[in-house]
């Protein structure tokens, strides 16, 4: 369907705002089902101090739908598990 | 080298951010500093410990090209065959022995099957597209001969936001297309002050939604016969 015969079925002869509403649809359309899946692949760095586990979401992103880590060793994507809660500083390793 | 990572990497969700921890008990002792080391219940977890390039694999919805050039429907070509070949050329060109081909100038397609060709690219605006070759616009391929069964398909060719005007299509089907009218509709009469007509038409966009989810779920359920009814 073109942003033209959606026009004319709503009545409406504002093609920027009809643009912008139809872009709204999408953006809550993808946020409900999954219409249209995109992947992101960023490289996991050897961590040498605290915030060097945190990675970022792509900035497009809606919804997630999963997480995987690559297995080298059979050159494989392998869905990892969720933690609910961030674990706890419970021991201190003073001698790493 | 990584291994077992579905069973040793966890993430954790914070915000906008993914933070990733790995079980230290398991394969890799090597412990990366204080601060990194964690312990949960009885398995001690710790930050990443290697380098893995591409490592992080995230599969998400976004907003992605809402506009193509012409409506998904009419983006129906394909050609799958072993009689595919690719001539790495001036132009590049891709050739069909069975001249199975139905693509037209400019279109976008996908190669799957291929062993180096696997990618998308488009058709060329000009030159020779016919049934048994298409010289290639976009995208640069290698050459291969035939032999390997390559599935060809035509997808949508997305306009880019710049370009974006009333011709343009959106890249839904129709029953979402369906879908965005009423929610153009609820937002129009919102607009307007007319809230029971918006709540109306936002019923009417889920509703659409939730019947295209169930149109890929259909279910057969077929049932024994039972044997006291045969006489």
């Amino acid at each position: 369907m073109t942003i033209l015969e959606l026009m004319e079925r709503v009545g409406t002869k504002n093609e920027t705002l009809t643009i912008a509403y139809i872009k709204d649809a999408i953006h809550l359309l993808q946020s409900n089902t999954k219409e249209k899946i995109k992947s992101n692949k960023q490289d996991i760095i050897n961590a040498h101090d605290g915030n060097d586990n945190i990675y970022r979401f792509p900035s497009d992103m809606i919804a997630l739908e999963n997480v995987s880590i690559l297995d080298t060793s059979d050159s494989k994507y392998k869905r990892i598990k969720r933690l609910t809660s961030q674990p706890h500083y419970l021991i201190e390793d003073v001698s790493p | 080298m990584s291994s077992y990572v579905d069973k040793d990497y966890f993430y954790y969700l914070r915000g906008r951010e993914i933070l990733l921890y790995k079980m230290l008990g398991s394969r890799n002792q090597n412990r990366i500093s204080q601060s990194g080391v964690l312990q949960s219940y009885d398995n001690e977890l710790s930050y990443p410990d290697e380098d893995i390039v591409n490592g992080l694999r995230l599969e998400y919805t976004a907003l992605n090209e809402p506009f193509v050039a012409e409506a998904i429907e009419d983006t129906s070509s394909v050609t799958s065959g072993i009689g595919i070949s690719f001539t790495l050329g001036s132009p590049s060109f891709i050739s069909d022995s069975n001249s199975g081909f139905t693509f037209a100038t400019g279109d976008k397609i996908r190669i799957v099957g291929s062993s180096s060709n696997d990618q998308e690219g488009q058709v060329a605006s000009s030159g020779t597209i016919t049934t048994s070759r298409i010289d290639i616009g976009s995208g640069t391929i290698a050459t291969e001969a035939a032999g390997q069964r390559i599935t060809i398909t035509q997808i949508p060719k997305e306009v880019a936001s710049t370009s974006v005007d009333s011709t343009s299509s959106i890249n839904l089907n129709k029953m979402l297309c369906l879908a965005v009218v009423d929610y153009v509709k609820a937002m129009i009469h919102e607009e307007r002050g007319e809230i029971d007509k918006k709540e109306y038409y936002i019923k009417e966009f889920y509703s659409k939604l939730a019947d295209n989810e169930s149109n890929k779920r259909n279910i057969s359920v077929a049932f024994p016969v039972s044997p006291f009814a045969v006489r």
